[in-house]
């Protein structure tokens, strides 16, 4: 049993967090057309607001008292939210509404997880919907700056892998209560090849990577055996060198791996480009609205690290890689009462997929990875993204036991 | 769930894997963050790959070299000065590499860890730059150097200042030539390079003022031999030539004379190790520092370990594969001129912030004693008389003048021009500046390179 003085003091967090919102907003303001500016206004009120109403109601109503990762997700969208405004002010208010549908998706899916009856039900149905829905992507979706993962509905256009990531976790981790079940891995290595297939064919490498990975993880804390990890880890590696020995055109996207200052217009122009602005930021960065990283190709996706470097400067860069950090912390360290299994490997799935994440896109920006065109979570401009991300965090939210302790658990 | 929870901590490898990437992460930015952020793709401070926003040029009177205005590099107003500061002061592209425009890039754009490119934004423009340099002063020298290629360089040898840098074939920075890269007569050889700080010339007879201190130091009875001169020497199986007959001479009279045929006999008398060693001692064969720690110079060169003794012989008179460095041999005129006591040249007077505080003030030191003051005294002396006795006061009136002509051979084509060059300095106490002029393809020195240095130095003196 925690004491309350452990709790991070709501009251005051929230007080920091709100200062630097509406720092970034006043900023926003004063920077915009006379045309966006109610846009803007709008955008980070309601922002603002859903966030109090979320905190107060959850403090009084559930009589909740951590809240240390909702904090976290919270600040971390309205980075990614200050950019978006600032770079695309007419696209702010449609971020803001794919915010507010996973905050949404966040409770809803921490309500479905206090009952682990009613999640063992759902698994097939989502496993199913899962693979539906990619290969539905895969048959509808046209090629999108190299990968085929974009889908069109009326006028709005999601990205599948995003949400069947929330999934993939919910299914990996509640196949079966008992562990070491080698029956119920086999289904799920199944399932997980299907996902990875699907992403494959689509060439979208970076999720097949954090989907893989992922997968990992869950098959190793399921059954806890090292030797099967080691060979699908060595058969997977063969698979990646046979895919880069007979399409060389793969391989060729890594040319500029380590060398980006030799292909410095072409393969390694988004990589040099960061690192050229991040450094132009400094410790404390040249402020919102005054980068010029935001220039380039996909600055508000693939690069917003090194948008938020150079605008915000590396301290706040820092404490952004360092929240993940924090999660997957958090994660492991309440994993250890979770009330079963599920819990357990679910949330720490979660937090270690966005870590994963993470190192993939600001390491693949800085040249010390490969660079393989994934967002940063919470961060990155993007619907689907920004959704799935807080769906996962439910994972994390739910692991705790105090979460459900006022709110009633139905066992 | 004690089984789950232990295999969590799998985790922790990953979180470990994860802190080392951000401390690398991390590492690279501050350890690369300056040159990366200077890239001339840094929309912040270039465009279209010329540097638009950075801070002012001065020189040492306040005179605006370079400034920025509303995104745009402007160069001060008058057409002869832009040329004669031009391998100082620097392009906005940076084909002048040595300039302090491209060199001091970080200090001119106020760039820091701390606030990485945020002054520019806040107020504009960044560092302001004071150099030691009298614009004035580069505009006489350039226009005394006329259609010639060359240099001219003045330094105080109290302190190691440098007062006059012209480098030339120069250009108009804000009007560059059509011409310039595709030429092929030659007009612009080396227009990009400054040939004070880089340039490697044979020293000719300057270079007897290292044989002259060698023979000091190492011939006890210098002061009371006679040199005989008959227009020429042999030496092993060949002959050194010399520039006049100049009969029988004291050691004094042969330095007048600049004499071939003495200062081959001395420096054969001397050998390689002696000479060598003096002018090692002087700054040969070792490289200088960096100017202000950043514009590179070239070093100064003299092996005579496979000279045979005609080798030797021709070393002694500024010729054989001996080469040397404008800036250095300016530093090591300044030492005679200073008691044996060279100081650092350096041409950053002092850096501003935007805001108009000082964040450095160059601090003259001390570059090392290059020749004993008894030594130094001496060779003042020597260069003293030639002066008197041989250019002529008259020349430089008022400045009590020491100096050294030099006509250095650099071709054994028929028809080839000599490089002339002259190292002076004032001994009087108001004007404690040394000079050196190079003038390529010339005539003699006493044509070209004297009057040159006549011009600045009367300058110098009547400001």
């Amino acid at each position: 049993m925690k004491k309350t003085g452990k709790y991070v003091n709501l009251a005051f967090a929230l007080l920091v967090i709100t200062v630097f919102q509406l720092t970034c907003a006043l900023t926003l303001l004063s920077q915009a057309e006379a045309e966006y500016r109610m846009n803007i206004a709008i955008t980070f009120g309601i922002y603002i607001l859903a966030e109090y109403i979320y905190f107060i109601g959850a403090r009084l109503i559930l009589k909740r008292k951590g809240f240390e990762v909702e904090l976290i997700a919270f600040l971390l969208t309205s980075v990614g939210l200050s950019i978006t405004a600032s770079v695309y002010p007419s696209l702010c208010i449609k971020q803001l509404i794919a915010v507010l549908i996973g905050v949404a998706g966040f409770i809803v899916l921490q309500w479905i997880l206090r009952d682990l009856k009613l999640c063992m039900a759902l698994r097939i149905p989502a496993a199913i919907a899962a693979i539906g829905l990619l290969a539905l992507t895969l048959l509808l979706a046209k090629v999108t700056n190299g990968a085929k993962n974009w889908l069109y509905i009326g006028g709005i256009s999601i990205q599948p892998s995003e949400i069947v990531k929330v999934i993939f976790i919910f299914v990996g981790a509640a196949t079966l209560e008992k562990l070491q079940s080698n029956k119920s891995l086999t289904k799920f290595i199944i399932f997980s090849l299907a996902c990875v297939g699907c992403l494959f064919l689509m060439y979208d490498f970076g999720t097949a990577l954090i989907f893989f990975f992922t997968f990992l993880l869950i098959a190793f804390m399921r059954s806890g055996d090292f030797r099967t990890i080691l060979l699908l880890s060595a058969g997977a590696l063969m698979g990646a060198i046979l895919i880069l020995t007979f399409k060389p055109y793969v391989a060729k996207r890594f040319t500029a791996y380590r060398h980006v200052w030799e292909y410095f217009d072409t393969t390694g122009y988004q990589q040099t480009r960061v690192m050229i602005y991040s450094a132009s930021g400094g410790l404390f960065g040249v402020g919102l609205g005054n980068g010029k990283l935001r220039d380039v190709f996909a600055a508000t996706e693939d690069l917003i690290f090194g948008v938020v470097s150079e605008e915000f400067g590396w301290i706040v860069a820092a404490i952004i890689l360092l929240s993940y950090v924090a999660l997957l912390v958090y994660s492991i360290h309440h994993s250890r009462y979770a009330r079963s299994s599920f819990y357990a490997i679910a949330a720490c799935a979660s937090a270690a997929l966005m870590l994963f994440q993470a190192s993939l896109n600001v390491f693949g920006v800085n040249d010390l990875l490969p660079l393989t065109g994934v967002t940063l979570p919470f961060v990155s401009r993007g619907g689907s993204s920004v959704i799935g991300c807080w769906m996962l965090l439910a994972f994390i939210k739910a692991v705790d036991r105090s979460t459900y302790r006022y709110g009633g658990v139905r066992q | 769930m004690k089984t789950i929870s232990r295999r969590a901590l799998i985790l922790y490898l990953l979180i470990a894997a994860f802190l080392a990437g951000i401390v690398i992460l991390y590492f690279n930015l501050i350890s690369n963050a300056n040159s990366w952020a200077m890239n001339k793709v840094n929309a912040h401070l270039y465009s279209n790959g010329a540097l638009s926003t950075a801070g002012d040029i001065l020189d040492r009177d306040g005179t605006v070299l370079a400034t920025s205005k509303d995104g745009k590099r402007v160069y001060c107003g008058d057409t002869t000065m832009r040329k004669a500061v031009l391998h100082t002061v620097g392009d906005d592209a940076g084909y002048i590499s040595s300039g302090v425009q491209t060199s001091f890039k970080d200090e001119l754009t106020g760039y820091t860890l701390l606030d990485g490119v945020y002054n520019l934004k806040r107020y504009g423009k960044g560092n302001s730059l004071s150099l030691t340099i009298d614009a004035d002063l580069c505009k006489t020298a350039y226009e005394a150097l006329g259609s010639y290629h060359g240099l001219v360089g003045v330094m105080n040898y109290k302190t190691g200042a440098i007062v006059a840098l012209v480098s030339t074939p120069s250009y108009d920075v804000i009007n560059k030539p059509n011409d310039i890269d595709t030429d092929t007569s030659g007009k612009y050889e080396g227009i990009y390079m400054n040939r004070f700080f880089t340039g490697l010339y044979t020293p000719g007879s300057t270079f007897k003022i290292v044989t002259a201190a060698s023979a000091i130091e190492n011939i006890s009875d210098i002061y009371t031999r006679t040199f005989t001169c008959n227009g020429k020497i042999q030496i092993g199986n060949g002959y050194v030539i010399c520039n006049g007959v100049h009969g029988e001479q004291s050691f004094e009279k042969a330095l007048n004379n600049s004499c071939n045929c003495a200062f081959a006999e001395i420096a054969k008398e001397l050998g390689g190790d002696k000479l060598t060693q003096t002018a090692n001692e002087m700054g040969f064969n070792k490289k200088i520092e960096n100017i202000d720690g950043k514009i590179k110079c070239s070093k100064s060169k003299l092996d005579l370990s496979n000279a045979e003794e005609l080798d030797i012989g021709w070393a002694g008179i500024g010729q054989y594969t001996t080469v040397i460095n404008p800036c250095q041999m300016l530093m090591t005129v300044c030492g005679i001129a200073n008691g044996g006591k060279a100081m650092k040249p350096y041409l950053i007077k002092e850096i501003k912030s935007p805001k108009g505080r000082t964040i450095s003030t160059t601090v003259p030191s001390e570059y090392g004693q290059i020749l004993n003051y008894e030594t130094a005294t001496k060779l003042s002396a020597l260069l003293r008389s030639n002066v008197e006795n041989e250019y002529g006061d008259w020349r430089f009136s008022g400045l009590e003048m020491c100096g050294k002509t030099g006509t250095a051979e650099v071709s054994d084509n028929e028809g080839a021009r000599p490089n002339a060059l002259f190292v002076g300095y004032s001994t009087n106490e108001s004007y404690p500046y040394a000079i050196i002029v190079v003038v390529e393809d010339s005539t003699y020195s006493i044509k070209t390179a004297v009057p040159i240095a006549t011009k600045v130095m009367a300058a110098l003196k009547n400001q």
